[in-house]
């Protein structure tokens, strides 16, 4: 165990040092965070590194970085020189799979062009990316034109971004391109076909493809670039970004690397598979027992189960931790919005503002805030912020789309909604809330669109089932089948609020279908039970089932009902008395009542 | 970035009208304009007398001017052409001065190589405008408020206007512009480009309609060729239509920015529609919503592209993706500017129209037979508008429930229509209407509605489908009390000629009302610039071949190239109305009016039809040519119709082809052939109930008439029945008179002359009540024809009704109706006691000629036995034996023919 972990530091380190040398940085940067994110060795005296707390980030991670790379690196060639050929050195599996290796492949030796290489680097460090395409122009090594092509496309995407602030003509943003797309492509794919390109220019190729929408060679040109270089993980980002559906996640050819865990639990979490997202993150815990990542990829899973508490509390812990943390605390507030816990979500506001105002996950936090307080105008100003600085941030779409529906600005919320939908189509809450939005128009016919679409994506959400089944009950449509059909779906996919059964009962009672009726209701006062709630729904149901009982003689059960219902105070109560009379006239009384029949 | 921009621009902008050019972005298109412009200028020196200096004459001067003017206004594409395609059209004016125009522009052009180059060049338009000092108002110069002036004016302020950061652009965008000429070919080796482009074109290659991709590229390709012959410096090579696409679309990739103005853009939108309207099947699914898609891209907020993917979708019979687009329309649109074309544009609404949305989604549900669903949208929408108080939007949504019901057969009516708001309790009675008398109600509403908003189209689209409805309805007051109530339970033809008449009024309308605002939408000069250089290239011609000359050339822009100043909506609203005459006259039985009619339709609207109703039309003339010519011409003329619509492909001609074999085998005695279309028939109809009813009709209609062709009467009675119950139940009381009268046949037929007369009868009485004249003699004939076979006793009373018919039945009948007329006029005479024949050989014998000449055309075999034999015997009483032998032989013939059919399968061939 001991050395497998071993292991997946010297492969971090050599990667980290690896994808930084290629201004890689969030590469490098997810890396470095795994790499002390691995669980220290009791006994691993000659790794002082590893010793740290992980707790102890700020300055300190740049430093150590270095640090192990230069006494990691060296101990990494001499291990894998003997091992190279064999497979010996696979890695120990993780759940019983064993991974195949990926020897880390060596860096171009120091050539002529090193010190090019380096002022190349540093231009880009300052962001100077056509000036370090300049200085690396003519040199063939696959360091210097992967970050010769990287920087060109750098700078394409910046020149992209200044235009289309320039660029707002009166037909709309008009589609700006990095100009650089074409160019690149032609000679990434020269490069590719001639086999002179390694993993990176294979990523960047990647997303060159991506760019001009050539999805599908994207993805096997990514995946080939994983394969090959598996610890790339913004090359895995990509990947995922290219898995819309389970189908083709399913089919990619990729090579079993521990790398692919963290892909697939992560691809499975953006497919709403939080069960499989959550077993495999778990197992990934064994050996990276402090990443902050996995805890935090953990608690947006339970976010997404509704586990709130649980989530809080890794949430909690990793703001213990790493107090200057942005990512993933978008997903934070969120919970604490849904938790209405309102001092702890500005307290995160306020963290977070100090720490990036500008990050679109900051404006979002800060709209959650305003959205908590009931300052709708303020929370869309936010989210828009947030959308200025990211227009594809999914949620902040729909977020906004909700502040809308708050302000009572309907085309507005919809034109969110629907923009939210259009960058995801799987999104099943801005389906949801464009129908919500029609239903509220009065359009219940038009919002069932909505409503099955959502439904057919998220198709064991109660909520989702319930609020097609009122669009159905509703008093235009009257579409009374339909709607028990819908309900009956939410009873079954755990309905927590128990409406699905209290209407169920209530539908087929209209139906005069009262055996149905009385089923669910029998069913509905056994949760009710349970649950300890005893409200109006739950002197209904007794009522009706006493009445029910009554009327095809099971008195018994009918006076237990009244008994019950002897409970409440109301109207119910008189009821329940003189029905228990009735009962009790009729059970004695009926031979009595026959004997006065014979009398007459 | 705004977000609002998606609402809010788009509300405002969308109102943008054709003036709307003042805030036009400058390109390199319209910097080459404006280079043309200025050297159309006149310089002030040189007198008004003679031509500027490159021009020869003042007609080629004018000649620029005009090409520049359509310039100035076309909307071919939502992609500025590149500066080749002006070159070659420029070329059509330049020709006389050796191209000396395209050099100077292409030099001027490439020769701007830096900002303060454009600075210059702006600088120098400037002076285009201003008139020189001292010169007099008489002198020429180019009016600052002409259509020029004003386009240079905005082209200048739009300059002025522009950052820095506009102008890099316009410079970069300007050397891609001039190099798109030079290097348009070699970009092709590009192998991975575009490859989903590719993929759609090649999945439309497979549908097999490739060859119509655009109407404009087959026209640019027709064109392109007819200037190589014409003018050798300047060849294309001949590429194929493919390659042509590909290399737009490559360019458009390059200069995202080259987009036409949004009026511009608009009239392509709307011409786009135009197309899928009249006829979807030229327009391929995939490669139309690749062109979409495109535009989408490049003009994220024009929302209304989406709008014509779901008409695209709609067209192809993709329900999942009309649904969607649909949707995604409304949603980013709420419901603005779909009605533009109709409604005035320039009202400033804020609230979403989404009652337009349900309205297009209840016609999606009607369009693929859902009328369940439909009727549930159309409520919801006329509930939403009637809270949004869009009373146009409500008569709209009247007038699409009208044609739901009508359409679509609906036999319950309880609960369908059930909302309170709509319908029923409005009208003042506690009795639910019948599906009928709520389709008049709401016909009536539509049509009021409609005349006080002055929507003329919808008045028009009212008063026909009210002529519809009279046609085949008897109109019952709706409330009737006491017996002094009239009940006239006749349809009224007077009604329906009234509306029809008032329908057409749309054409004379038109200009006043709604339609005008939105008359003026670019294709005007799109087709004069497209018809430049076709005209002008014969121009050429001409002036190199002098022995043919041509008189004027500009007569031929104008009456080669001027469209119709009619929009193709109301043309084809007002051809709707000649169409439903000769329907009309089909059922009142006319047949020199249906034809007429027809004939109308397909000379004068012919070109703005959509193909469904045209082929309509074609359906209807070859029907008349059938009846009266015989079976020969009319498949002969339907090959014809075939070419213009395959048959795979239009249902119309598809059925008509049916129907004519079916006769055909029918009369030929090809039962098994009959049985075989029959079941083809059945196969054609949805399966739902209450979709498709007309076509059901039909085919159980022919399905018992070959039953009794076959003598299998007990089957046939059956299915005769049941059909009687489905149209009783639909409430097709047209339908009904005609099962009626097959009933009385086929009781005649099997013997059962007592039980067949109370069938006649009523059917009888049908076509009083709805004045089917040509079917009412049908059925008295019939009445006669069943008085004969109860015995010679009735001769006279069979005699006096056959009389009685032989006036509308001779003027109007066809050959089979005629040749029965005179059989069953001879069977009355030689029945008839009183008769002989030797008196009066004519009265038999001329009737019988007449119709054994009629039965030969149409090769029914089992009439014309019947009429030789008759023929046979009267001549044997007349005792002329060698003319006897002769009917008796044409007899056998017939019967032999009957008994034995052979080559039946030549049956399904024409």
């Amino acid at each position: 165990m001991a050395s497998s972990k071993e292991n997946y530091r010297v492969e971090l380190r050599a990667a980290a040092r690896q994808l930084g040398d290629r201004c890689l940085y969030s590469a490098a940067k997810w890396a470095a965070e795994l790499l002390v994110g691995i669980e220290p060795d009791a006994a691993a005296p000659s790794q002082p590194a590893a010793m740290d707390t992980p707790s102890s980030s700020g300055a300190g991670p740049g430093g150590r970085l270095l640090h192990l790379h230069r006494s990691g690196g060296s101990s990494f060639r001499r291990r894998m020189r003997p091992g190279g050929g064999g497979g010996s050195e696979a890695g120990t599996p993780l759940g019983g799979v064993s991974y195949v290796s990926t020897p880390i492949p060596d860096d171009d030796a120091f050539d002529a062009g090193a010190d090019k290489y380096l002022l190349a680097k540093t231009y880009f460090d300052c962001r100077e990316y056509r000036r370090a395409a300049h200085v690396l122009r003519g040199h063939v090594g696959r360091k210097a034109v992967f970050l010769r092509c990287y920087a060109l496309y750098m700078a394409g995407e910046k020149r992209k971004d200044e235009e289309t602030i320039e660029l707002e003509g009166s037909l709309g943003k008009s589609n700006v391109v990095n100009q650089e797309l074409v160019a690149l492509e032609r000679e990434l794919s020269t490069y590719r076909r001639t086999g002179a390109i390694d993993s990176f220019g294979l990523y960047l190729y990647g997303i060159v493809l991506r760019d001009k929408g050539c999805e599908g060679l994207a993805r096997t040109v990514l995946v080939e670039s994983v394969n090959s270089y598996p610890w790339n993980w913004c090359a895995w980002l990509e990947i995922q970004s290219l898995c819309t559906t389970s189908d083709i996640l399913n089919n990619l050819n990729l090579k079993n690397h521990w790398m692919k865990d963290f892909f697939i639990a992560s691809a499975h979490l953006e497919l709403k598979m939080h069960e499989e997202a959550l077993k495999r993150y778990e197992r990934l815990m064994g050996v990276f027992r402090c990443s902050d990542y996995i805890q935090a990829q953990i608690a947006t899973v339970q976010y997404s189960m509704r586990e709130l508490d649980d989530a809080d509390m890794i949430f909690e812990e990793l703001l213990r931790t790493d107090p200057f943390r942005v990512d993933s605390m978008d997903i934070y507030s969120n919970l604490l919005y849904a938790k209405e816990s309102l001092t702890a979500l500005s307290f995160l506001a306020h963290r977070v503002f100090l720490t990036d105002k500008y990050r679109p996950e900051s404006c979002c936090i800060i709209a959650n805030y305003y959205s908590l307080k009931g300052q709708h105008e303020k929370s869309v100003l936010y989210f828009q912020r947030a959308l200025k600085l990211n227009r594809k941030y999914l949620s902040a779409w729909t977020l906004m789309g909700h502040e809308y529906v708050e302000l009572k600005n309907t085309p507005a919320a919809i034109d969110a909604y629907r923009r939210a939908v259009d960058i995801n189509p799987r999104d099943y809450r801005a389906w949801y809330g464009l129908g919500q939005i029609y239903e509220m128009m009065g359009m219940p016919f038009y919002a069932l669109y909505y409503f099955r679409k959502s439904s057919h994506l998220q198709p064991n959400d109660a909520r989702l089932w319930i609020a097609m089944a009122q669009c159905y009950e509703s008093d235009p449509l009257q579409m009374i089948e339909e709607a028990i059909k819908c309900y009956e779906r939410a009873a079954n996919s755990n309905d927590t609020e128990g409406i699905a059964l209290h209407q169920l009962a209530k539908l087929h009672s209209m139906l005069g279908q009262s055996e149905e009726a009385a089923f669910y209701y029998k069913k509905d006062v056994e949760r009710m039970e349970v649950e300890e709630r005893q409200g109006q729904n739950f002197v209904e149901a007794l009522l009706f089932l006493a009445k029910h009982c009554k009327s095809i003689g099971r008195y018994e059960e009918a006076e237990h009902y009244c008994t019950r219902l002897l409970d409440y105070t109301g109207p119910e109560k008189e009821t329940a008395k003189s029905m228990l009379q009735g009962i009790k006239r009729e059970q004695s009384g009926f031979p009595s009542m026959d004997i006065d029949h014979f009398a007459l | 970035m705004n977000v609002f921009a998606g609402v809010r621009s788009a509300a405002g902008a969308e109102h943008k009208d054709a003036g709307g050019e003042a805030l036009l972005e400058l390109t390199p298109h319209r910097m080459a304009v404006c280079h043309l412009v200025q050297v159309f200028a006149p310089q002030q020196e040189g007198g008004p007398a003679t031509p500027p200096f490159p021009f020869e004459s003042v007609a080629h001067h004018n000649r620029l001017g005009l090409f520049l003017f359509s310039l100035t206004r076309s909307c071919e594409d939502f992609l500025e052409p590149p500066l080749e395609e002006l070159l070659r059209q420029l070329k059509a004016v330049d020709d006389l001065v050796n191209g000396w125009l395209c050099e100077q522009l292409t030099t001027t052009l490439s020769g701007l190589i830096s900002p303060d180059d454009l600075f210059n060049f702006f600088d120098k338009l400037r002076g285009v405008l201003t008139s020189p000092e001292g010169a007099s108002v008489e002198d020429e110069f180019l009016d600052p408020n002409s259509q020029l002036g004003v386009y240079l004016r905005c082209c200048i302020l739009a300059f002025n206007s522009m950052t820095f950061e506009g102008v890099c652009h316009l410079l970069s965008n300007l050397v891609a512009y001039c190099n798109s000429a030079e290097t348009a070919y070699d970009l092709a080796e590009d192998e991975d480009f575009n490859s989903e482009m590719e993929m759609s074109d090649l999945m439309d290659a497979d549908i097999g309609v490739r060859a119509g991709v655009f109407d404009k590229y087959g026209q640019g390709y027709a064109t392109e060729s007819h200037m190589g012959e014409s003018s050798s410096s300047f060849i294309h090579a001949p590429m194929s239509l493919h390659d042509f696409d590909e290399d737009k679309i490559f360019k458009a990739d390059e200069n995202p920015t080259c987009l036409r103005s949004r009026w511009q853009l608009e009239a392509y939108l709307n011409q786009q529609a135009d197309i899928l309207e009249k006829d979807p099947s030229s327009v391929p699914l995939n490669s139309f919503n690749a062109t979409m898609t495109q535009l989408q891209t490049l003009a994220p907020e024009l929302h209304r592209v989406q709008f014509l993917q779901h008409l695209n979708a709609l067209s192809h019979d993709d329900y999942v993706s009309a649904l969607d687009n649909l949707h995604r329309y409304f949603d980013y649109s709420a419901g603005q500017g779909l009605f533009s074309r109709s409604l005035s544009a320039n009202q400033d609404i804020i609230v979403g129209k989404y009652e337009s949305a349900l309205l297009s989604l209840g016609s999606l549900h009607c369009y693929f037979g859902h009328p369940k669903k439909a009727l549930e949208a159309f409520t919801e929408a006329v509930r939403v508008s009637q809270m949004n108080n869009d009373d146009s939007c409500l008569a709209y949504i009247l007038g699409a429930i009208s044609n739901l019901l009508s359409k679509i057969g609906i036999s319950s009516t309880v609960g369908i229509i059930g909302s309170p708001y709509s319908l029923g309790n409005n009208s003042g009675l506690g009795t639910p209407l019948s599906i009928q008398q709520q389709l008049l109600v709401l016909l009536k509403r539509s049509l009021k509605r409609a005349d006080m908003l002055k929507l003329t189209s919808l008045i028009s689209f009212d008063h026909i489908s009210l002529a519809k409805f009279d046609l085949k309805h008897v109109q019952r007051p709706l409330v009737s009390f006491g017996p002094n109530a009239s009940t006239k339970l006749r349809t009224c033809p007077a009604d329906v000629c009234m509306n029809l008449r008032l329908s057409s009024h749309v054409l004379s309308d038109f200009g006043t009302g709604d339609l005008s605002t939105s008359h003026d939408n670019g294709s005007f000069s799109t087709s004069w610039l497209r018809n430049l250089s076709a005209a002008s290239s014969s121009w050429c011609s001409s002036s190199a071949k002098p022995g043919k000359q041509i008189v004027n050339d500009f007569d031929s822009f104008h009456f080669n190239a001027q469209p119709s100043p009619i929009p193709t909506s109301v043309l084809q609203l007002a051809g709707s109305a000649y169409l439903m005459r000769a329907t009309a006259w089909e059922h009142y039985g006319s047949a020199p009016m249906v034809r007429m009619n027809a004939l109308v339709y397909t000379t004068c609207f012919a070109d703005a039809a959509s193909s469904p109703e045209l082929s309509l039309a074609y359906v209807k003339l070859i029907q008349q040519l059938v009846v009266f010519k015989g079976y020969s011409v009319a498949f002969g003329a339907l090959k014809l119709a075939e070419e213009k619509f395959p048959s795979s492909t239009n249902p119309h001609i598809q059925l008509l082809k049916m129907q004519l074999l079916h006769d055909r085998a029918l009369h030929r005695g090809h039962l098994r052939v009959a049985q075989q279309i029959c079941d083809e028939f059945g196969v054609l109809s949805s399966s739902v109930s209450g979709v498709d009813i007309e076509l059901k009709t039909e085919a159980s209609l022919r399905h018992a008439r070959t039953l009794l062709a076959a003598k299998q009467f007990s089957q046939a009675a059956v299915v005769a029945n049941s059909l009687f119950s489905t149209c009783y139940n639909y409430n097709m009381q047209v339908e009904n008179a005609s099962v009626l009268l097959l009933l009385a046949e086929i009781h005649k037929k099997s013997d059962n002359a007592v039980l067949g007369l109370p069938y006649a009868l009523a059917s009888q009485s049908f076509c009083k009540s709805f004045n089917l004249d040509l079917l009412e003699a049908s059925a008295t004939l019939t009445l006669a024809e069943l008085w004969l076979a109860l015995g010679s006793s009735h001769a006279k009373r069979a005699l006096s009704l056959v009389y009685q018919s032989l006036p509308m039945i001779l003027g109007h009948g066809g050959l089979e109706l005629r040749a029965r007329a005179h059989i069953v006029l001879a069977k009355c005479y030689l029945t008839d006691p009183e008769y002989s024949v030797s008196e009066d050989p004519c009265a038999v014998l001329d009737p019988l000629n007449q119709a054994a000449e009629d039965l030969q055309v149409l090769e029914y075999h089992d009439m014309a036995a019947e009429a030789y034999y008759l023929k046979a015997m009267a001549y044997n009483h007349l005792g002329k034996e060698g003319e006897r032998e002769e009917a008796a032989a044409r007899f056998k013939e017939h019967v032999t023919a009957v008994e034995n059919p052979r080559d039946e399968e030549a049956s399904l061939a024409y």
